[in-house]
This record gives structure tokens, C-alpha cells and sequence, in this order.
């Protein structure tokens, strides 16, 4: 028995092309077995995301919560309001805090992924107590993010923090050095969120790893490649579409993270540690401006498409490879 | 034959939604009837609360023949997202615990069942109940949705022995006072301090000020609640004089500006701090285990502005706020009776005794109140307290007034912590908030 190779669709007769219309591109596959998938998508994301885009038109606040569907249209203006510039009493804008998630959630992960590579490559190969390490490197990623937050939050206290009297030790800074406030407070959150998060990196590469042959590294080592030449010639081009989708998820995660700056600021946050969730929180729950925070939400989630779209269409998902 | 297998795949998935539909849309109703209440989790007396709980449904049960299923928050964050969405949807709990300051927002929404007379007269008459209390139900006295269930009134903490060994013979009246013995605590050497200063706490800030403004004869609202004035000169002065204990009196920790309360009852109950401020009872299980457990005592609040001699004439002494945890009713609620039933029960003398005894907060319930005050002079002094205690201005923009001067409490602090700080910054940040305010002010 052999495998044939499957005949691309414009090598088809017409008269074996399928049926235009009556299947619609599924072939001869089920499709209507995702009827019930598209109908928990439908309930659970569309209905509440088609809610979100509708309120991002509304003045809701409390005094029109309970009615929301007679509140006052107000068109684009919480759009308006959300991409005008400044600072709020409460914290940044909007835009400001667009900015702020950005900044935060590329340098996070421009940081942890050459600590996540290295880590995976330090237990690749075969040794004693390797599962020990392995199991040690995944600590900081299944501790609870609300548990991290408030580890890192009594550690950068002014004074009385294990980083202040660390610095100060090795006469890095003053002992009374504010993280928690000011423009440091955005660099406690990078740090935090680089110690607690990098394991995700390290899981994705390793998986990459376990799958690259061996056949390849002893071919690469009986042609003379050193290490560093089997690192980016062999390892680094085949682990290309995975650290890809491992930077991708990364920065979304790191964009979304509400809970660590929430419970290591409160609220409301230094205005260097707004990030966009935090932003929203605080427009919507707290000052009871839910047509602000559906705009900022609408936003992001726009934004959040991009990174997603062009990793997509760099990676062709979803297509049929023509034999 | 595939059609067949399409359309009885089609019919049980759908018949599995709606299954999983009908299935959250409640119990069976050949069942005793069930009361849904969400309240505080308690942190410090976790146990305890399970086992009141459990009490509290036990007698329940064979009172009525229903039974409570119990839902917690943990903190006020949870607790106006869940009130906020159990308004929206129309489903959640029956009763709800509630801030008293969270009260008129919850008004606000429209949300809740206006107590009528009657209603009243289920839960044990309004006379069973601590006036002052009473001012926070509800925006008109007959237009009430809350029903007290617990109160903490505010007083000063001292340190009994920093003040002997500063020679302070009695707790200050005056805010001038306040500063000249908090100066005479303070040894900066060995990290006491005569006070202390949370700014980036979500509560002391407003509730500190406001006392302030209170005494100078200000407010955060106009009389009608139709005009903010987060600006007046009184709200500066209170912002300005709070700011002051850390840039110009020295009498607070330095490193204090990222505080939350939290951090200042820490630094109390380390012997480092000679007056913590605007504390309720329910600190005492703290101290009790803490290095001052013999040697702090509570004291009304000075009520005096500093640099003055007396109170202006319509100034106000507002040592303490009206403060505590309220009973309301959703009115989506199909189980109202039994709701009620509930709060009489929560609310009788005999239980808010024993509630207090465990928890530490003090009953609204006034007989409860004078039997526990005739047995603990402590007790006595927050039950006087009070009596004089004042209420906030009962509008639902009070609670994003709350964030907005957290907010510029926090502002105010990096400046502090940086070494920016200037204080014709103040105005110009409560102009921000002023003006946000008055925008949400219906």
C-alpha cells in the first residue's frame, strides 16, 4: 500500500469539482457538526460582543444601568473621549494607556523570550534530575497571578522590600526607593510579570524542541557544526512557526493582564502602570461610565486583531497546501 | 439516511442547550423554597462565619422552612460588580450586604425594593434600629432601601505608651494639638512616628478629608447635591493640611506614600506609630495579637481645624462618619418575604449580641448596642461615637466621588515619592475631579 499524492483542486475535471453551492467548501466533510460550537460562540462571544459594541454608543451609567436598552444615544462621542490624549484625575487616557499596554506587553516579551529559549535548551538534552529543573522552571507560571502580584507587591514596598534592600546592599539605589508609586511603578510591573510569565515561552519552545529529530543534530554534527551554528541553523529556523505563535500569544496575554497590576496598584494605578484592562475597570465599575469603558474595549479588541490577522495570513492557517 | 443522522444530531444538540439553559435558570420547584444572600467574606474570622452562617440557616430553616444558600465578595471591588451585574441581568441574590457609602449608589440603580412601612415593621421597626444609621437607608426617610445590619463609627488609635514617654497626658482635641504632640512621638532615628498617612488607600483618603473639610465648615456637595465643590477652599485646605503631616510637620513615615491602611495598622501594631487615624473597632483582633496588645487605647477624633481655636460657626465636629454594612432587598427578588424574615432574624437583639461578640463590628440593633456598651467601656466609647456620627451626602455619584479623590490622593503621593510635589498642584487636581464629578451629578 502507498500513499498517493492528493491532486490539487485546479487539477480537478469539472466534472468531479464539487457541486458549487450545496457544499459550500466543506467537501464531504460534516460541517454541521459544528452547529452546536457556532451556537455556544454565538451566546456566549457574539451576543455579549454585539452588547459591548452597542453600549460603546450610550451615555450608561448608574442611573440608567437597570434600563440599559433606553439609555441616551450618544454616537461616537465615548470614541472621541477615549482616543483624546491626557491625563485623567483618575489616571491616563485612554490612548495613554494604549500606549502603556503596548509598551508593557512587546518589552515583556521582548524580555522573557530569550530567557524562555535558554531555559528550554538547558533541559533539552538527556541528564540526571533533568525532570527536577523542569519541574522547578514551571513554578513561577502555575503560582496564581493574584498570588505573584502580591508577592512582588510586599517585595518592591519602599524601605521594607527585598528589592529596595537588595539595591541598596550592593549600593544600586536608595533603600527608600518607591516602586509602587511613580515612574518606576511601570518597571515593577515589567519585572513582576517577566518572572512570573517567561515559563510560557520556555513550555511552547521545549515542545518545539522535543520535535526537531535527532537524525538532524547528528547529521549537523558528522558535517562539523558547532553549537552555536546547530543553535541558529537547526534549532532556531525549525522552531520559526511555534515561537512564532508563542510571541503572538505572549504579547496577547501580556496586553490582557488585568489581575497583576490591579493587585499590585490598586486602584486607581499610577498613571506609568494604567494599562488599557486596568482603564476600562476603572471606567466601567468604578466611576460608572460603561459607555467609556465599551469604547476602550472595542478598541482593544480591534487592536488585538491586527497582531492576530497578520500572524495568520504570515502562516497561511486554514488554507489547503497545493500538493 | 445522512439527512436522518443531521436532523437527530441537530434536535439533541439543541435539546442539550436548552437543557443546559433551563438548568441555570434555577431549581425544581418541588423543593422548599431557597433564599439567595451575598455578604462580606470575613478574612480575619473565616471560621467563624461559616459556623454563623450555618447557625444563622439552621434557625432559618426551622423558623420558616427555607433554606439560604450563602454567596461571598471579597472586597469592595466584587462587591459593586456583582451589584452591578445581578442589576443588569435581573438575576442574583435576594439580599444583599452593602457598604453604607455604596448605599445611594445602589439607589441609584433603581435596582433594589423601596422599603414601605410594612416592610419596615417585617424587619423589626425602624425604631429597633440606631437612628443615625437610619440616615443612610435611603435618600428620603420614605424612600429607604437599606436596613442597618452592622455599624463601625471611627475613633483615633493611640499608643499609650509613646504618649507617656512623650508626656502627653491625654488624647488632642485640636488638630494643632494633634501636630505638636505628634511631633513630640516622633523620633525619626528609630523609625516612630507621631502618626501616620495612607495615601493610596482607597477609603482613609476621602473619609480623612472630608472629615476635615466637615470641621472647616465645607463639604464635597452643595446642600442639594446638584454642585460639586470637591474644589472649595475647605476640600484644598483638607487636602493641603493632610499633605503637610508628610512635607512640612515631619510627623509621618517618609516612606509612607504607597500605604494603604493595611500597611498604617501594621506599623501601629509594630510600636511604630503614636496615632492611627479613622479606625473602626474591628481592628482590635489585630492589636490584640500584636506588641501593643496592653498598651493602646481608642479616642475620638480631634475635631478642631488646625490653627484654630474653635470649630467655625458651620463648621462640623464629624469625628465620625455614618458608617457600617447594610440589608437590601433586589427587587427582582421573587422570594421578598422570606428576605425580610431574614433580616429580622439577622437583625433581633439576641443575635447582633452574639454576631458582635464574634466579629467585632457593633450592632445597629440599639438594645444590642446599650447591653454590650454597659459591659465594655471600649465599646461604650464607639457606641458614644456614634451617637454624633455624621452621615455622607446620600447621592450616587458618591462613589465615583471616592475613586476621583483616591485618584488624586495617588497623584499627590508620586509627587511626594518623586520629589515633585508642590502644593499649588492641589487645586488644579481637585478641579479635574470637581469637574468630572459635577458632569455625573443628576
Amino acid at each position: 500500500m502507498s500513499i498517493q499524492p492528493v491532486e490539487s483542486a485546479s487539477s480537478l475535471t469539472p466534472a468531479m469539482k464539487p457541486e458549487r453551492g450545496k457544499r459550500r467548501g466543506g467537501g464531504d466533510r460534516p460541517i454541521w457538526l459544528m452547529w452546536p460550537g457556532i451556537l455556544l460562540f454565538i451566546v456566549i462571544i457574539g451576543i455579549p460582543l454585539l452588547i459591548a459594541v452597542y453600549i460603546s454608543f450610550l451615555n450608561l451609567d448608574q442611573y440608567s444601568l437597570r434600563s440599559w436598552l433606553q439609555a441616551p444615544w450618544v454616537g461616537l462621542a465615548n470614541y472621541m473621549a477615549a482616543l483624546s490624549g491626557g491625563e485623567t484625575v483618575v489616571g491616563a487616557s485612554a490612548l495613554v494607556s494604549l500606549g502603556i499596554s503596548l509598551a508593557f506587553s512587546l518589552l515583556t516579551t521582548l524580555l522573557i523570550t530569550p530567557i524562555g529559549i535558554l531555559a528550554a535548551l538547558t533541559v533539552n538534552t538527556s541528564y540526571r534530575g533533568r525532570a527536577v529543573v523542569r519541574a522547578l522552571y514551571l513554578i513561577p507560571y502555575v503560582i496564581p497571578t493574584f498570588v505573584t502580584a502580591l508577592i512582588w507587591r510586599m517585595m518592591f514596598l519602599n524601605g521594607t522590600g527585598l528589592v529596595d534592600r537588595s539595591l541598596a546592599a550592593v549600593h544600586l539605589a536608595n533603600v527608600n526607593t518607591y516602586w509602587l508609586l511613580g515612574p518606576n511603578s511601570f518597571w515593577a510591573m515589567v519585572i513582576a510579570d517577566t518572572w512570573a510569565s517567561w515559563a510560557f515561552i520556555y513550555i511552547m519552545v521545549l515542545a518545539g524542541l522535543q520535535s526537531i529529530s535527532h537524525d538532524i543534530y547528528e547529521s549537523a554534527a558528522i558535517d562539523g557544526a558547532n553549537s552555536w551554528q546547530k543553535l541558529t541553523r537547526i534549532v532556531l529556523p525549525q522552531l520559526r512557526h511555534i515561537l512564532g505563535l508563542a510571541l503572538l500569544l505572549s504579547t496577547l496575554n501580556h496586553f490582557n493582564n488585568f489581575t497583576l497590576p490591579f493587585v499590585m496598584f490598586g486602584t486607581p494605578p499610577p498613571v506609568q502602570a494604567d494599562v488599557l484592562p486596568l482603564n476600562i475597570y476603572v471606567s466601567s465599575f468604578q466611576l460608572f461610565n460603561f459607555g467609556l469603558g465599551g469604547a476602550m474595549s472595542v478598541i482593544t479588541l480591534i487592536i488585538m486583531l491586527i497582531p492576530g490577522f497578520v500572524y495568520i495570513r504570515a502562516l497561511r492557517l486554514g488554507e489547503v497546501r497545493a500538493a | 439516511m445522512k439527512c436522518n443522522l443531521r436532523s437527530t444530531y441537530l434536535a439533541t444538540s439543541l435539546l442539550l442547550l436548552l437543557s443546559l439553559a433551563l438548568s441555570g435558570c434555577g431549581g425544581g420547584s418541588n423543593q422548599s423554597p431557597t433564599l439567595h444572600v451575598l455578604i462580606g467574606y470575613n478574612t480575619v474570622y473565616p471560621k467563624q462565619q461559616q459556623a454563623w452562617m450555618q447557625q444563622i440557616s439552621d434557625e432559618f430553616k426551622k423558623s420558616t422552612g427555607a433554606t439560604i444558600a450563602w454567596d461571598t465578595f471579597n472586597g469592595s471591588s466584587e462587591e459593586q460588580t456583582r451589584i452591578q451585574t445581578s442589576i443588569v441581568s435581573g438575576t442574583g441574590p435576594d439580599v444583599f450586604s452593602m457598604g453604607t457609602t455604596f448605599v445611594p449608589t445602589a439607589q441609584a440603580t433603581k435596582g433594589f425594593t423601596t422599603l414601605t412601612d410594612q416592610d419596615w415593621n417585617q424587619v423589626g421597626g425602624k425604631a429597633r434600629f440606631f437612628q443615625q444609621q437610619l440616615t443612610m437607608s435611603g435618600k428620603s426617610p420614605d424612600q429607604t432601601i437599606a436596613v442597618p445590619f452592622v455599624m463601625r463609627p471611627f475613633a483615633m488609635a493611640y499608643n499609650k505608651d509613646l504618649f507617656q514617654k512623650a508626656g502627653i497626658q491625654a488624647p488632642p482635641q485640636t488638630w494643632s494639638e494633634f501636630v505638636q504632640d505628634a511631633q513630640k512621638m516622633t523620633n525619626s532615628a528609630s523609625g516612630v512616628y507621631g502618626t501616620e498617612i495612607d495615601p493610596s488607600d482607597s477609603f482613609d483618603t476621602w473619609k480623612i478629608w472630608w472629615m476635615f473639610a466637615k470641621q472647616m465648615g465645607g463639604d464635597f456637595l452643595s446642600a442639594d447635591y446638584k454642585t460639586a465643590k470637591l474644589n472649595s477652599p475647605e476640600a484644598v485646605q483638607a487636602v493641603h493640611f493632610w499633605f503637610d503631616w508628610a512635607t512640612t510637620h515631619k510627623i509621618v513615615d517618609p516612606n509612607s506614600m504607597s500605604w494603604k491602611a493595611a500597611n498604617a495598622l501594621q506599623a501601629f501594631a509594630n510600636g511604630k506609630v503614636g496615632m492611627l487615624m479613622m479606625v473602626t473597632s474591628t481592628i482590635r483582633p489585630t492589636l490584640k495579637k500584636s506588641a501593643i496588645a496592653n498598651s493602646y487605647a481608642f479616642a475620638p477624633m480631634p475635631s478642631v481645624p488646625y490653627g484654630m481655636q474653635q470649630r467655625p460657626a458651620n463648621g462640623v465636629a464629624a469625628e465620625t462618619i455614618v458608617s457600617g454594612d447594610s440589608l437590601a432587598v433586589a427587587s427582582y427578588s421573587n422570594q421578598k418575604d422570606l428576605a425580610f424574615k431574614f433580616i429580622n432574624l439577622v437583625t433581633d437583639a439576641q443575635h447582633q449580641i452574639q454576631y458582635s461578640s464574634t466579629f467585632g463590628d457593633l450592632p445597629t440593633n440599639t438594645d444590642a448596642a446599650n447591653t454590650l456598651a454597659s459591659q465594655d467601656p471600649q465599646t461604650a466609647a464607639f457606641v458614644q461615637a456614634e451617637k454624633g456620627a455624621v452621615p455622607t451626602p446620600f447621592t450616587g455619584v458618591w462613589g465615583p466621588l471616592e475613586v476621583a479623590l483616591t485618584g488624586v490622593s495617588a497623584k499627590l503621593a508620586g509627587e511626594v515619592a518623586t520629589g515633585h510635589y508642590d502644593p499649588s498642584h492641589i487645586k488644579p487636581l481637585l478641579d479635574q475631579a470637581n469637574q468630572q464629578i459635577q458632569a455625573q451629578l443628576h
